[in-house]
């Protein structure tokens, strides 16, 4: 039994445990009794017969988990400051971790509000008479079918979150692959929840495919890895690690395969071609959750086994030169894909693909060995920012397009013209995200891609030669960390193009229907939400208050 | 138009904005915390009006009730002026002794610097990027121009844009651009830093651009446009060589820093004269550029181009000052008593001589035009031109150290600069509502009853500025030709009103230099001596042909003042201007704009004591030689000059013609002296000259057409096949590459995972070549 300390060192936890708790069982609250044998005694049950009013009702699933990730939300954010605590050997509360979940649970809340218009309850849906059109038939079905899975999409959402927090505290690798498979596993079925469209079921099948694939090499190097030390704990990992004599093969090879399962979840490339399915098939909302939360799930698995574990205390880590390969290649790949798609879904995709490859371009420089605590530090503050308001840029993108999706449209990029006419204010919180996805001052996701090239260059400050005046061999001789820092501002550049594509159809198109958008009060707060704070987190006291929130999780790792 | 109505209840509109600043005042907040309101305001509502407009144009609301968005920029340009007289008053309260508070800074970062053997972290230098302000009498004073005269020109704007259907639909493009043009002269004006004030001066060259081509689709607009940017342009260029050379002496560009001593620069190193003198030669060529000044000059009279108000505000009130207080900024570097570097003679006498010249020069153009707000954007360069020569008399009397003449001319010079702007800022709007009126009396004349549309293109044989079809309006037009005197006056120097007070002690002073030692400033102190007597002569000729006389065309009878909004700047600004110069001048505002004087305040006994000193100094100064140049400075300017004009273009109004108390006597003075025939005077080859503006646009044309032109014709073609070509074939490479990643994506999760275990191997053959 935990503790009191313990406990509260988990509220978050517990309240989304208990918001699944609550979830499965509210809903089910009904009239039933039990007839005592041969008595004419009835005990209430509660459980099953007619539900009452109030538990039948098809939006209280999605109130409940709204309920219980603002709590998880808010407790996490308080807990930033100060968290520590060790539960039970696997579990490590601190400030990181909770910095972790705030951002899990951040983009999580989103996807439910959200989600309560992309997947509507209906209070007194009735089944379709005869006498019904066929088209009147079909929406009834539709309506009742929502109804139907509210409580499993709430429920899958909420265990998502709870592997995510859990995945961020553990110190243990073991119970951190299980608790990635619990977040993963939800993820799957949420991607393929629309099952009547057939786009959804297939990138749900795809990415559970791959996913799994990915997810038993990662246990099966992990598996290697015990061979080799004789344990997963975090810290005994480290210190065998240090004290290793040359290289062990299956220490080698374990941490190797369990790259190649992290780099699924990060969606670097050529692990993430299963991903611009994924999120073309889900809906939106969930697109977005892949997107960030998946994604910084995938980064703090990789702090964990590259950083903590296998980062020698002097020198080049054995990891750099594969990490800082696959960064340049992640984010080409990501921008030169999103270049020609034509479909806003997957553009995002293959933008969340490259934004992966800049953070590991940022990874790869701490793993070069040549700054020191500070700079590292800067480096990991700088990648932890840009995970958290991803969050307000790269989820509110998608809610966006989740507004549209609610009347079956943003597959195409012409579902996107003229949106300014139509609806001036949503478009205009898109255009600010797209300004922020590609990095323009001052915007949030400029300070956070500005950070990450301070820290790469400071990094490879002070190497290359200055012998001579020219530039050429200053070029030939400055660490190869430096052109990492060349390869993202180059890819920045690339990606202007596209991001700034969706805007000018947005401004300059004519609407291919002029009717406005549906109303969906709370989405479009939240949505005008998240563009304020991605201007406000981007400059001023805004900015500082979030880098000195991140500074502190940093240094608790 | 029909009838113009009362729309006084628009108003109500800007009454919460200007609430904002007596609601902070009643908290109890310091001024200095909240000085970013006045650029904040104009910045967020130049993005509101500019956006809203798209959305709304055509819409009522929009329309009738936010004039396209004129209401919306008179709110921000209220909450600007109210901050700006609450941060005034405050500094007149402590006497100029006020904590400005930390700048504000939007991030820090370290920077690489090179320390002779590899590049480091810097520990020191570059901090980050931060803002803060520079608070001293000049800009105080400059302040108070800026945001008052941005407030009341806005206000007019309103009447005068509104109500014409050209504009419709592009109002607010106007007013966008017109709050965006205020946020950079006020952030110019307060900018701690010469290169934040660079920065705000560029927003304000962008503005001045966009403001001219305002009627793009005229080409002589778009020409215009083209030709002020390029013309500022090329002193702009100047300019930031100057601020690079002052950043290699100082290694720094803050006020605080530079001015802390001026003559030690970067590690307590002796600064050279001769380098600091190029420096600050530089500076001064992008101050001409601004100020249009010779040689520099050509762009501002075909600014006109630009609606009224654009020329009221920006080219003639607010933004053509930018380079005199560039100048004025110049001080600290010259005055040997406090720090300076002495040495630099040549500069005063070089800004003394451009502006000798070019005050001459524009007031000997300035006789022939015909436009009326060609004459007086001739008259504006002129009177900037005293300026000049003032702040040249300043420089060179600092350097020699005359510190306290030096001072004197100093303040005077920014005086007129302060008395020139309230006037000539409302002669624009005179002559804009001359303008607008006689343009709907001819629009009415010529679509009486057909009710048609407008017809633009009847409007070509029709030149509503034109003053030979004026005339006799001083009835039909009584506030305006109120405001047209007393800025007229105010402009030539009438003694007692406004600019008679500061162009005295330009004058003056300007020959005291010469008296005492600078032989090389007898020029400039003869031109603006003789520029004083040509000023009397041309405004008075625009006031005659305007107002005076028999009307030269029948529309003028159809003319009469309508526009409430267009009225009530002129009155407020005529007050200003008739009382303002005597009663600055007695508060000491010369002295304190030196720096003399730490306050505004009386500093006789009484009142009276104090009127009868200044009297006293500026009729029957103790210096003899310096009494008869006061008293030839008045005989030319007041006596000469006007009677000239009143020879040549006056005539009594028309029987039963009758005009207001204020202006009747100038007319019926101007009958007296009849009309007399010119016109073999204005055949001659010098007025045939001075109508082509001497040759200097033909000089500039010819001599770019065979540098410039063809230098830019192959930088074009460079520009389309090397840098476009390039730029396209990396764009159609990526559009390729792009094809060729996506096809990887085959939608097969069995590819998927072959690509993945490809991926696998190939991390393992790193690894492998990694620890092999």
């Amino acid at each position: 039994m935990l503790s009191l300390d313990e406990m509260e060192n988990l509220l978050p936890e517990m309240a989304l445990v208990a918001g699944i708790v609550l979830a499965i069982l509210v809903p089910n609250l009904g009239n039933a009794t039990l007839r005592l044998p041969l008595t004419r005694v009835r005990i209430p049950l509660f459980i099953g017969g007619t539900r009452f009013t109030a538990t039948s009702d098809p939006r209280l699933p999605a109130r409940i988990s709204i309920v219980a990730f603002s709590v998880a939300f808010f407790f996490s954010f308080f807990g930033i400051e100060g968290a520590s605590g060790e539960i039970g050997g696997v579990i490590e509360v601190s400030s990181f971790s909770r910095m972790m979940s705030f951002v899990f649970y951040g983009a999580l809340l989103l996807a439910a509000v959200a989600t309560t218009y992309r997947m509507p309850a209906r209070r007194g849906a009735r089944a379709p008479r005869d006498k019904d059109s066929e088209s009147r038939v079909e929406a009834l079905v539709a309506a009742l079918m929502d109804n139907r899975r509210q409580v499993d999409f709430h429920l899958l959402l909420m265990m998502v979150g709870l592997g995510m927090s859990l995945m961020a505290m553990a110190s243990n690798l073991f119970f951190m692959f299980v608790a990635i498979e619990l977040a993963s596993l939800a993820a799957y079925v949420l991607v393929a929840f629309h099952k009547e469209e057939a786009v959804g079921g297939e990138a749900g099948a795809k990415y559970f495919i791959v996913g799994s694939v990915a997810s038993a090499t990662g246990i099966y190097g992990m598996s290697l890895v015990y061979l080799w030390a004789g344990d997963l704990d975090f810290d005994a990992l480290a210190a065998s690690w240090a004290a290793m004599d040359g290289l062990d093969p299956f220490a080698v090879i374990g941490v190797g395969l369990m790259l190649v399962a992290f780099g699924f979840k990060v969606s670097a490339a050529p692990f993430h071609l299963a991903a611009p399915d994924a999120y073309a098939g889900a809906s939106s909302p969930v697109a977005g959750v892949l997107a960030t939360a998946s994604k910084a799930m995938g980064f703090v698995a990789l702090f964990r086994v590259l950083i903590e574990v296998t980062m020698p205390a002097e020198g080049e880590a054995l990891w750099f030169c594969i990490v800082a390969i696959l960064a340049v290649i992640t984010m080409t790949w990501g921008n030169l894909a999103a270049l020609t798609s034509e479909n806003p879904k997957r553009m995002l995709a293959y933008s969340s693909v490259a934004h992966a490859g800049y953070m590991l371009a940022a990874l790869a420089a701490i793993g070069s060995g040549l700054g020191d605590s500070a700079t590292t530090e800067l480096v990991l503050v700088a990648v932890v920012f840009h995970l958290t308001i991803l969050v307000l840029f790269k989820l509110g993108a998608f809610l966006v397009l989740g507004l549209l999706e609610t009347e079956g449209r943003s597959h195409r990029l012409e579902d996107l013209h003229g949106l300014a006419r139509r609806d001036p204010q949503l478009a205009g919180s898109m255009f600010i995200f797209m300004l922020a996805l590609a990095g323009v001052p001052p915007l949030s996701g400029f300070l956070s891609k500005l950070l990450m090239i301070n820290g790469i260059v400071n990094i490879s400050a002070g190497t290359g030669s200055t012998s001579a005046d020219a530039i050429v061999p200053w070029a030939e001789t400055v660490d190869p960390v430096f052109w990492l820092a060349i390869a993202i501002v180059l890819n920045s550049a690339l990606s202007l193009f596209y991001y700034l594509r969706l805007c000018l159809v947005m401004f300059f198109e004519e609407p291919e229907e002029a009717k406005p958008l549906r109303r969906a009060r709370h989405l479009r707060r939240t949505i005008l939400v998240l563009a304020v704070l991605t201007v406000f987190f981007g400059i001023g006291s805004g900015a500082e208050f979030l880098l000195d929130l991140v500074e502190t999780a940093v240094s608790a790792m | 138009m029909g009838e113009h109505k009362q729309e006084w209840d628009r108003l109500l509109y800007i009454v919460p904005f200007l609430a904002i600043v007596p609601y902070l005042y009643s908290t109890g907040a310091s001024s200095t915390d909240y000085w970013w309101l006045i650029i904040a305001a104009p910045l967020v509502f130049f993005a509101t009006i500019a956006i809203a407009g798209q959305i709304w144009n055509g819409d009522e609301t929009w329309v009738n009730r936010l004039k396209e968005g004129g209401i919306l920029g008179l709110g921000a340009l209220s909450v600007s002026l109210s901050a700006a007289v609450w941060l005034i008053y405050d500094y007149l309260e402590h006497h100029g002794h006020i904590e400005t508070g930390d700048p504000f800074s939007w991030l820090t970062f370290d920077v690489l610097t090179y320390n002779g053997e590899g590049w480091s972290v810097a520990s020191t230098g570059f901090s980050g990027i931060g803002f803060g302000i520079y608070l001293d009498a000049v800009s105080i004073m400059l302040l108070f121009v800026a945001t008052f005269l941005c407030f009341l020109i806005c206000w007019f704007a309103i009447g005068y844009m509104t109500t014409d259907s050209i504009n419709d639909n592009s109002n607010h493009r106007f007013f966008a651009e017109f709050v965006l043009f205020s946020m950079g002269m006020f952030g110019m004006v307060l900018a701690d830093n010469f290169l934040w004030l660079f920065i705000f001066w560029e927003i304000m060259g962008l503005c001045s651009y966009l403001l001219i081509g305002f009627y793009y689709w005229k080409p002589s607009a778009a020409y215009a446009a083209k030709k002020a940017f390029l013309t500022t342009r090329v002193g702009d260029v100047f300019l930031m060589i100057g601020l690079l050379m002052l950043y290699d002496i100082y290694g720094s560009l803050d006020f605080a820093v530079v001015f802390d001593d001026p003559s030690t620069g970067v590690g307590g190193a002796l600064v050279d004269a001769g380098q600091l003198q190029t420096a600050l030669l530089m500076l001064f060529i992008g101050a001409v550029g601004k100020s249009a000044q010779f040689p520099l000059h050509v762009w501002l009279p075909d600014a006109m181009e630009g609606p009224t108000p654009v020329s009221a505000l920006i080219h003639a009130a607010t933004m053509v000052n930018a380079g005199l207080y560039l100048v004025a900024r110049m001080v600290p570097f010259v005055d040997v008593g406090h720090h300076g570097v002495a040495g630099m003679e040549e500069l005063g006498l070089i800004v003394a001589w451009i502006g000798g010249i070019t005050a001459f020069m524009a007031a000997a153009i300035a006789f022939v035009q015909n436009d009326i707000k060609k004459v007086l954007a001739y008259s504006t360069m002129s009177q900037l031109a005293y300026i000049f020569t003032g702040l040249g008399a300043a420089l060179w009397l600092f350097n020699n150290g005359k510190h306290h003449a030096g001072a004197l001319v100093f303040g005077g010079a920014l005086f007129h600069l302060f008395n020139h702007a309230m006037a000539k800022g409302m002669l624009f709007m005179a002559s804009g509502s001359v303008i607008h009126e006689v343009h709907h009396a001819h629009d009415h004349l010529s679509h009486d009853g057909d009710g048609s549309d407008h017809d633009h293109g009847s409007h070509h044989d029709f030149d509503p500025q034109d003053m030979r079809n004026m005339g006799g309006l001083a009835s039909k037009l009584p506030i305006t030709a109120t405001a047209m005197m007393f800025g007229s006056m105010s402009i030539i120097g009438i003694p007692l009103i406004g600019g008679f007070w500061s162009k005295e002690i330009i004058v003056g002073k300007t020959w005291y230099a010469y008296f005492h030692g600078a032989d090389a400033l007898l020029g400039p102190a003869l031109l603006i001596l003789a520029t004083a007597g040509m000023t009397g002569f041309y405004m008075s000729r625009m006031w005659f042909m305007t107002f005076a006389g028999e009307p030269k065309n029948e529309l003028v009878d159809h003319v009469h003042e309508a526009t409430p909004w267009i009225k009530t700047p002129l009155v407020l600004l005529s007050v200003i201007t008739a009382l303002g110069g005597f009663g600055l001048a007695l508060f000491g505002m010369v002295d304190w704009l030196s720096g003399e004087y730490d306050h505004l305040a009386l500093h006789k006994a009484t009142f009276l004591d104090q009127v009868i000193y200044e009297l006293e100094h500026a009729f029957l100064p103790e210096d003899m030689q310096l009494r008869y140049v006061g008293w030839t400075t008045i005989a030319l300017s007041f006596i000469l000059g006007p009677i000239m004009a009143a020879r040549v273009y006056g005539g009594a109004l028309k029987e039963g013609e009758q005009a207001t108390g204020l202006v009747h006597w100038l007319t019926s003075l101007s009958g007296k002296f009849g009309s007399q025939n010119v016109d073999e005077l204005a055949n001659s080859q010098l007025a045939e000259a001075l109508q082509q503006r001497l040759y200097f646009d033909d000089l500039y044309e010819g001599i770019l057409a065979r540098t410039i032109v063809p230098f830019a014709n192959f930088a074009a073609w460079f520009d389309a096949n090397v840098v476009d070509g390039v730029i396209k074939q990396i764009e159609s490479n990526s559009v390729l590459g792009s094809v060729q990643i996506r096809r990887v994506t085959t939608g097969s999760a069995r590819d998927y995972i072959l690509m993945a275990a490809v991926g696998a191997l190939s991390i393992f053959a790193l690894i492998w070549g990694v620890s092999a």
